[in-house]
């Protein structure tokens, strides 16, 4: 049972990652794009957590945390350098 | 064996909510409304799966650890989203057509970067201009 | 908060009496320091207070999570649906809450209810723009935001 429910969703996440991606690629703007990678980044976190359940590794859930961390101090990061000066457009 | 469909729904259920955001962050038309999507859905659906996660294992050291990244989540990312509008408004960004009121527009001082309160907060100012 | 310290001391010793460092064992050693506090101390006004907090605590963490539900369910409506139902607009909204660390609770939890996403706050802290999806009713909308922010001020304080 749990075996089909990882198998969902992982299928479930990883369209999820493609549409993602999309929203990266297309743009229109740089700030559309650091929200598409918050939302890949998410979608990771919870990536890992279905596969700790899957592989009964438990130590790998510090792996997400640190991702989590990552992505925020990274879309912080970025939100300075538009505001401050960066490209105003790159369309 | 109640446990082991518990887990099962919440990721299900969890990665549904995270498909939800994606497709939201694809078929939102603007970039307010994007952040709509990822910071709630992307909340939720990463939050549920990590109550999977603790509820799989059921141990100390995994649910302060389920706790701690479900916290953290919480925490973060109203913050990215507040950075990231923020960023947004000094770009220039261009709000969908059917927004009907923007009462931030304008109030940004580009030189300083402070924010002004509106004149008077009772009444909201006429906010129709758009880029 | 030095009940809140008392607590936390009374179910370490507890655990530590009772030997087994568990999730459940944690939660019934704060339960029971909670019930020892709230009956050998009940006059003392700063327990006092603290006796009430924590219900209002536990019950506001359940009214978010249901919030934080009911905001993707609508989210998801709308995503899933071919045309949009949405009329977006940025408002601003009066605070309440004073310091720093209020603004950013009620703020971020703001984020996370229905509809309505936290953009920034005014440099003089006296106004939140909001992004809100529905704006249907602006004063609606600002009297539901205006609830949330009550009870979680209530908890804070």
């Amino acid at each position: 049972m749990l075996h089909y429910a990882i198998i969902v969703s992982y299928l479930l996440l990883s369209l999820a990652l493609v549409l993602g991606f999309i929203r990266l690629v297309r743009g229109p703007s740089l700030a559309d794009r650091v929200v598409a990678l918050e939302l890949l980044a998410s979608l990771t976190v919870g990536f890992i957590g279905v596969s700790v359940i899957y592989s009964g590794r438990a130590p790998f859930l510090d792996v997400a945390m640190v991702l989590a961390l990552t992505a925020f101090l990274a879309a912080v990061a970025f939100a300075r350098y538009l505001e401050k000066g960066g490209q105003r457009s790159d369309h | 064996m109640i446990i082991e469909w518990l887990t099962g729904f919440t990721i299900v259920v969890g990665s549904g909510f995270m498909l939800v955001a994606a497709l939201g962050v694809l078929r939102m038309p603007d970039l307010l409304t994007r952040m709509h999507a990822t910071t709630k859905a992307g909340v939720l659906g990463a939050g549920l799966i990590m109550i999977g996660v603790a509820l799989h294992f059921a141990s100390g050291p995994v649910l302060a650890k389920a706790v701690a990244i479900i916290a953290f989540l919480i925490l973060t990312a109203p913050v990215a989203a507040h950075v990231i509008g923020r960023a947004g408004y000094f770009m220039g960004l261009s709000l969908w057509d059917k927004t009907t009121v923007d009462e931030l527009k304008g109030r940004y001082d580009e030189a300083t970067h402070t924010l002004t309160s509106p004149p008077d907060t009772d009444t909201p100012p006429d906010g129709q201009g758009r880029a | 908060m030095i009940a809140l310290i008392w607590n936390i001391a009374l179910m370490l010793i507890w655990v530590a009496l009772t030997g087994s460092f568990t999730a459940p064992n944690l939660l019934l050693g704060f339960v029971l320091g909670y019930l020892i506090l709230g009956l050998a101390l009940r006059d003392t006004p700063e327990f006092a207070k603290y006796v009430g907090k924590v219900p209002k605590f536990i019950g506001f963490i359940g009214f978010f999570f249901w919030e934080l539900l009911l905001s993707n369910l609508k989210v998801a409506y709308d995503v899933l649906t071919p045309t949009h139902h949405m009329c977006p607009g940025v408002i601003a909204m009066p605070l309440d809450a004073k310091t720093d660390g209020e603004i950013t609770i009620v703020a971020n939890l703001i984020s996370l209810t229905p509809g309505t996403l936290s953009l920034d706050v005014s440099s003089d802290r006296k106004v939140l723009y909001l992004h809100v999806m529905y704006l249907v009713d602006r004063d609606a909308v600002i009297r539901s935001i205006k609830a949330l922010e009550a009870r979680v001020l209530e908890v804070l304080r």
